[in-house]
């Protein structure tokens, strides 16, 4: 049975700026106290879009059960994080930056499994396709990659 | 099982087609064993040498003791890291580098402006004061590059051409004449004279336009503000058509199997200043004024890995009967100002 991550922002909002208090909680579920090794949560953007990911974390907690008075993870968790002032949340025609809050959890034999919510930063609205420009460097050879 | 034991798999980035885990394994049993023979061969190697008869001396000793060296270091600096990288999310990863990057030493060569992450200094924008208004913007693409390529290629051309037609000539005089010799002479000859009409039109072109100068009356730019900009435009011409234009540019970095490619998209463009024709004197500088209003919806300017959003000012000019020119000069745009307070 796979392990359930709830996690939900208090007080959500369509929009949040920079400085505001972003508070958010989350708890496992469907697992037992023994299997879960770690639990990571984030508040974080990455890109989408065209060009690889790039990842920028703003808030890191990591928790083993050695972190808990009766080693487990799994009971509701409140974390308060004050947002930066940048990257705004942006939906560009080929950059893409999002922001989320990321729970992921780390269980016995190798397993792991996350969850995001994502939320908006700013209110910067997309911009409008105008001109398009494409450079190449390297080397002939070519191949795909299946993902 | 087939994911596990794939023979040939395909990565790109961090994403590949088998599994993650098995892959990660892969790696570090890889420079884990290039470790080894690093090590094993390096003290054969030297234990040989140690003996009564060495087998290797001079520089191909010191060969030697380099290749096995570069293993060692490769393999073991390489299986720290896939140990590190083993397990370990991407948002751990990233925490971890953020923490390094903090640090005073290291944190000297981030490139982000203080308070706002992943938005590029201006330090290089503001360190030139300017002689009308606050900061002068430094110039990128100099187009000094493609006349010394000219230049380059001009004489070495011209010369070799020189050879060939001098031997081509005592052919003639020996009464041997070679007519493969002169045709390529030839040949050569009108290529040498295209090149010296390229290089000449370009300098020509290059020196004729002279420098523009663009200044500013602040920095970092702010969306929804206004901002005064002063351009000068030196040179001795004639020009139909001059326009500065507020550009703002995604670029995304992405592989494509072995090619790395960068595309570009232009999100926004804006007049800010267009002059019909007009004559530049020699000392005497074309100079306007003009206004700037950036987006009250502009995305910020941002700087990562492989992704980016560029401000900058561009100036297009059209000389009469001459090839048309761009200078561009990058700004920073920094988020609106607003900052909740009731956090």
């Amino acid at each position: 049975m796979e392990p359930l991550i709830s996690l939900g922002l208090r007080e959500p909002r369509p929009v949040y700026f920079p400085g505001e208090r972003l508070s958010f909680e989350y708890q496992i579920d469907a697992v037992g106290p023994g299997e879960l090794l770690a639990c990571e949560a984030s508040v974080l953007w990455t890109t989408m879009g065209k060009g690889d990911e790039d990842l920028g974390v703003h808030y890191f907690e990591r928790r083993t059960p050695a972190d808990t008075e009766d080693g487990d993870l799994r009971p509701l968790r409140q974390v308060e994080v004050i947002l930066p002032k940048s990257p705004l949340s942006y939906c560009g025609i080929i950059v893409k930056i999002q922001w989320c809050v990321r729970v992921r959890i780390f269980l016995r034999k190798g397993k792991e499994s996350f969850f995001e919510q994502p939320f908006q930063l700013g209110a910067v609205p997309p911009p409008e396709l105008q001109q398009v420009r494409v450079e190449s460097s390297s080397t002939p050879d070519e191949e795909t990659v299946e993902q | 099982m087939a994911r596990l034991f794939r023979l040939w798999q395909k990565k790109r980035g961090d994403r590949r087609t088998g599994s993650n885990a098995a892959g990660s394994l892969g790696e570090a049993l890889f420079f884990a064993v290039l470790f080894l023979l690093g090590a094993v061969a390096l003290a054969a190697v030297l234990t040989s040498q140690l003996s009564e008869a060495p087998h290797l001396s001079g520089w191909s000793l010191w060969l030697v003791l380099l290749v096995l060296a570069s293993f060692l270091l490769i393999g073991g600096a390489g299986f720290v890291l896939s140990l590190l990288h083993f397990g370990a999310s991407a948002e751990r990863r990233s925490a971890l580098i953020r923490r390094a990057g903090s640090m005073e030493l290291i944190g000297d060569g981030v490139a982000s402006s203080p308070g706002y992450p992943s938005v590029p200094r201006d330090v290089d924008l503001t360190d030139s004061p300017g002689t009308v208004l606050e900061y002068r913007l430094p110039v990128v693409q100099s187009p000094v590059w493609r006349v010394a390529a000219s230049a380059v290629f001009c004489l070495l051309w011209n010369a070799a051409t020189a050879v060939l037609i001098v031997l081509a000539l005592e052919s003639y005089v020996r009464d041997e004449f070679d007519w493969l010799m002169a045709t390529l002479a030839g040949v050569m000859f009108v290529v040498g004279g295209w090149s010296i009409y390229h290089f000449v039109r370009q300098l020509f072109d290059h020196t004729g336009v002279g420098p523009t100068s663009v200044e500013i009356s602040d920095l970092p730019l702010r969306p929804g503000q206004r901002y005064e900009v002063f351009l000068a435009q030196a040179g001795q011409m004639s020009i139909d058509s001059l326009q500065v234009m507020l550009v703002c540019e995604e670029e995304a970095t992405f592989s494509q199997g072995t090619d790395v490619r960068t595309e570009t998209r232009r999100v926004h463009c804006a007049c800010v200043l267009e002059e019909p024709a007009f004559t530049v004197e020699p000392g005497m500088p074309y100079e306007r004024r003009c206004e700037l209003i950036v987006p009250a919806a502009a995305m910020h300017s941002f700087r990562a890995a492989h992704n980016a959003i560029h401000w900058k000012l561009i100036v297009r000019g059209q000389p009469r009967r001459r090839t048309a020119f761009e200078r561009t000069f990058p700004v920073i745009v920094y988020p609106p100002a607003r900052v909740a307070t009731s956090a």
